[in-house]
């Protein structure tokens, strides 16, 4: 029994590891096709990200959004709620953080202002969820189809106010006004590392906590592996669907604050990292299981760090990350196959 | 092996001369992880016999018609068909060799045609002759009289005609030995004579049918040979002259006493009247519901329930008895009329607030509906309760009183489970049952409902659930028992009521209605 406890935890890591290594090595093909030097370049990747204090700071700064958007994505598909919008809500809080924040600053002391600052994203993001969730709940339309459709909206709504009401006219680019160095988010002492990471950390931290102790972790899980079954032990899935979907839009909103607030220090035009498709990866490589996100997490941002570290001195793409991460969504899905065909002999045994 | 129905010639009978064999199990020996499902377990099958494989749930009946039908590969033991030995890897090697199973879930495309099913995965080439596989369809179908068009959409036939066209499946393909995983289990009674009447035929063709099956009354009508198991070993065996001389009454109870070795039988005691005077716990006043689809389910549902009574609700399936149930439980909103639970108005108010006001409601639809198969035996047991203390408190779960609860469920239940953790998914449908039972108990309810409690479960668990339910009701409990089993509705009632197409045709006090009138009306035949 105890040998087959450890199988089943065992055999998905194992899984989730040969689905990236796969990817690495069909990337790989590609680079060679490409004619570069596959191996010189995965071993720059490694040096520069992994070997050196400042590929692993940049590293870790980068993990703050995708551990908030994975939070978001992590509320939703427990739940069985496809909430595709991330980089949509990702925008509209960031652009929302763009408005208030730079207003805001000297005004009042920081902590209350980044506190304000974040619920304004939190609240901005999950109000991009609301249209798709009432369009969900009341009239049953697939919310994977609308929370796409909210990206774009998205995407043009931010850009028209960046460029028109809410323009810093005093430079040239369309971008909004910046927010001074002194009110940004605050460095973890005797680093460059900003605390969206540590914020990022306790929210996946609370939220694992949440899906196995909490009574609302609970409901969501139940919601999301069988509806059904939920509907009849008394959990009111329509409520639950709403705020699954809200949440992980607010999170999603959050990261955007985290962005604007801890990297760029404005909102700017045609500026649109889209985490989301990241986030998916991230996820389903990490089971939905929130302990394992925070692992992920560094990983994949190592990748998107990697990744423009490549493409500066080796003359790679920055879209081969993007590839990679393709991939390893193609091999996960291979590998899922044949872990179930593992585990189940191991059931037989 | 091809099998051409209309121009093979006839099998001899029995009595002149012994079929040959035709598949051979020798020493089949299947285990699970805790369990032996298949104890070396030895049979012959012969073409041209229906041969009945008896037992209860979990008795091993599944588990060797799998391994029969190439499904499991044994750990022990040989197959042999014709006195060479084979071994199948997956079904369709099974197939080749002329063994096809139409198995409990059915394994049709809704929206494909009938001959477009039966031809399924026979055509290895670009093209398909379907003339050609009409043709053949229609010799078999007038030999085996199932008149049904081959263009058909097969998501729009009965459960029934799908079990034919299932048959049919397997006889294109060749089969000399048709395996059936009890396929009266979704049959109504007249559907079941139907299919026997086909079985009949097949056995007059030489094919050899196994029919499994819990139900000894099936069995003794059917079989040319039972084979009883019983805990994962073949018990015995009754042949054809035992079934053709001994009278019913005995054969009937030495399979009850081989199946039963070691249990004591009991009967279920029900009061003899319920005390007018009780109070109406369960009150529904001109009820009606659509279904899912927006058709009228249920039309203007008045009746009531008195705290100690059990109401019988007959009918076939699919007259709207479910709706009924959810409607109670809060599950399904009404367009008109009122409900009350304990003078209570939950009229449109949502499951919790029925559960609130007493309601507990074990469902039909077991794994899909009731429980969560991939969660544990003790989430499962808290799903009704898990936001109360002490099962959490200020929103965290508290698994000590979650495991203590399913502890006490699990020991009063007598549910069969390795521990309070296990996945619920790997128990037994009996054991699941039995837990469902125990977890809506525990809620004390005033009303439950209780929509076919004993659907497929064997013969000790069903007398195990029917007395806790007459047992709850002598304590005053208000029970609303849906079912198309008549021995049990008869067995448990005060009074029985008839739905049909939507409709309580009527309610009698047990005493005054008979079997026959309650079945004449299941069918819309008023007297």
């Amino acid at each position: 029994m105890r040998r087959g406890a450890l199988i089943h935890s065992l055999v998905p890591l194992l899984s989730s590891l040969l689905a990236i290594f796969g990817a690495f090595l069909v990337g790989g093909v590609f680079l060679t096709i490409m004619g570069k030097d596959a191996k010189a370049a995965y071993m720059l990747l490694a040096t520069r990200a992994l070997g050196s204090s400042f590929g692993i700071t940049e590293t870790v700064i980068k993990m703050a959004p995708l551990l908030l958007v994975s939070a978001g994505l992590l509320i939703a598909l427990r739940a069985s709620v496809w909430n595709i919008g991330i980089d949509g809500q990702f925008l509209i809080g960031a652009g929302a953080v763009g408005v208030v924040a730079p207003r805001l600053a000297g005004v009042m002391p920081l902590f209350p202002m980044l506190i304000i600052c974040g619920l304004t994203a939190f609240v901005f993001g999950a109000l991009w969820g609301v249209i798709p969730a009432i369009l969900r709940v009341r009239y049953g339309l697939n919310e994977i189809i609308t929370t796409i459709m909210m990206n774009f909206v998205a995407i043009y709504v931010t850009s028209w106010l960046v460029k028109g009401l809410f323009r810093d006219t005093s430079v040239v680019a369309p971008q909004m006004p910046s927010i001074p160095k002194d009110w940004r988010l605050p460095h973890i002492p005797l680093t460059r590392i900003h605390v969206g990471v540590v914020v990022g950390i306790v929210i996946v931290l609370f939220l694992h906590f949440m899906f196995r102790r909490g009574t609302f972790g609970f409901s969501l899980n139940v919601m999301g592996l069988s509806r059904k079954a939920a509907v009849h032990a008394g959990i009111s899935v329509d409520r639950l669907a709403i705020l699954a979907l809200l949440l992980s839009a607010g999170m999603a909103g959050l990261a955007g604050a985290n962005d604007v607030l801890g990297v760029k220090g404005l909102f700017q035009g045609e500026w649109n990292p889209a985490y989301g498709f990241t986030g998916f990866a991230l996820v389903f490589l990490a089971r939905l299981n929130g302990l394992a996100i925070i692992p992920f997490a560094y990983f994949f941002a190592f990748l998107l760090f990697g990744g423009e570290m490549m493409a500066r001195t080796a003359g790679i793409p920055v879209f081969f990350v993007e590839m990679l991460e393709g991939l390893m969504l193609v091999f996960f899905a291979v590998s899922v196959y044949f872990e179930r065909a593992v585990l189940r002999k191991v059931v037989q045994e | 092996m091809q099998i051409t129905i209309a121009e093979k010639p006839r099998m001899e009978t029995k009595e002149t001369k012994p079929s040959p064999s035709v598949l051979e199990a020798r020493g089949i020996t299947k285990r699970f992880p805790g369990v032996v499902a298949n104890d070396n377990i030895s049979l012959l099958i012969r073409g041209g016999e229906i041969h009945t494989l008896l037992g209860e749930n979990g008795a091993g009946k599944s588990t060797l018609m799998n391994v029969l039908a190439g499904m499991l590969q044994p750990d022990e033991g040989r197959i042999l068909i014709n006195g060479a030995e084979v071994s199948f890897k997956s079904p369709i090697e099974a197939l080749e060799q002329g063994i096809g199973t139409v198995y409990q879930h059915f394994t049709l495309v809704p929206n494909l045609s009938v001959v477009e099913n039966v031809v399924l995965g026979t055509s290895r080439g670009m093209t398909l002759d379907l003339k050609k596989a009409e043709e053949q369809l229609a010799i078999m179908q007038s030999h085996l009289d199932m008149a049904v068009s081959p263009h058909e959409e097969v998501g729009h036939l009965s459960i029934g005609w799908q079990q034919r066209v299932e048959i049919l499946k397997v006889l294109y393909r060749g089969s000399q030995i048709v395996l059936l995983d009890e396929p009266t289990s979704v049959l109504t009674p007249i559907e079941v004579k139907e299919l026997f009447q086909i079985l009949i035929r097949l056995k007059a063709d030489g094919v050899g049918v196994v029919f499994i099956t819990h139900k000894l009354d099936e069995a003794l009508d059917i079989s040319d040979r039972v084979t009883v198991l019983s805990r994962g070993k073949r018990i015995g065996e009754v042949g054809s002259h035992e079934l053709a001389r001994q009278e019913r009454e005995s054969l009937s109870r030495k399979i009850v006493r081989m199946m039963f070795e070691e249990c004591d039988l009991t009967e279920v005691h029900r009061k003899s009247t319920v005390d007018f005077e009780n109070q109406r716990m369960c009150r529904l006043n001109e009820v009606s519901a659509f279904d899912d689809r927006g058709t009228v389910a249920i039309r203007n549902l008045s009746f009531s329930i008195r705290a100690g009574e059990i109401i019988g609700i007959a009918g076939v399936d699919g007259n709207g008895q479910k709706e009924m149930a959810e409607v109670i439980a809060g599950q399904r909103r009404i367009s008109d009329g009122q409900i009350t639970i304990a003078n209570v108005d939950i009229t449109n108010k949502g499951t919790a607030a029925a559960a609130h006001a007493g309601v507990g409601y074990v469902t039909d639809d077991r794994l899909g509906e009731a429980v969560v198969p991939t969660l544990t035996v003790a989430e499962n047991a808290v799903l009704k309760v898990f936001q109360q203390t002490p099962f959490s408190r200020f929103a965290v779960m508290n698994h000590k009183a979650i495991e203590a609860h399913t502890r006490g469920l699990i020991r009063d239940f007598n549910v069969k489970t390795p521990g309070s953790w296990t996945k619920l998914g790997t128990l037994s449908g009996g054991n699941i049952q039995k837990l469902l039972l125990a977890r809506e108990l525990a809620l004390r309810p005033k009303v439950l409902v209780c929509n076919k409690p004993t659907h497929g479960l064997d013969f000790m668990t069903s007398q195990f659930v029917l007395q806790t339910i007459r047992s709850q009701a002598d304590e005053g409990m208000a029970v609303l028992l849906i079912s198309s089993e008549l021995e049990v509705l008869f067995e448990l009632s005060d009074r029985i009521g008839v739905m049909y197409r939507g409709q309580l045709l009527e309610i009698y006090s047990r005493d005054e209605v008979d079997r026959e009138t309650v079945g004449r009306l299941m069918l819309g035949i008023k007297s």
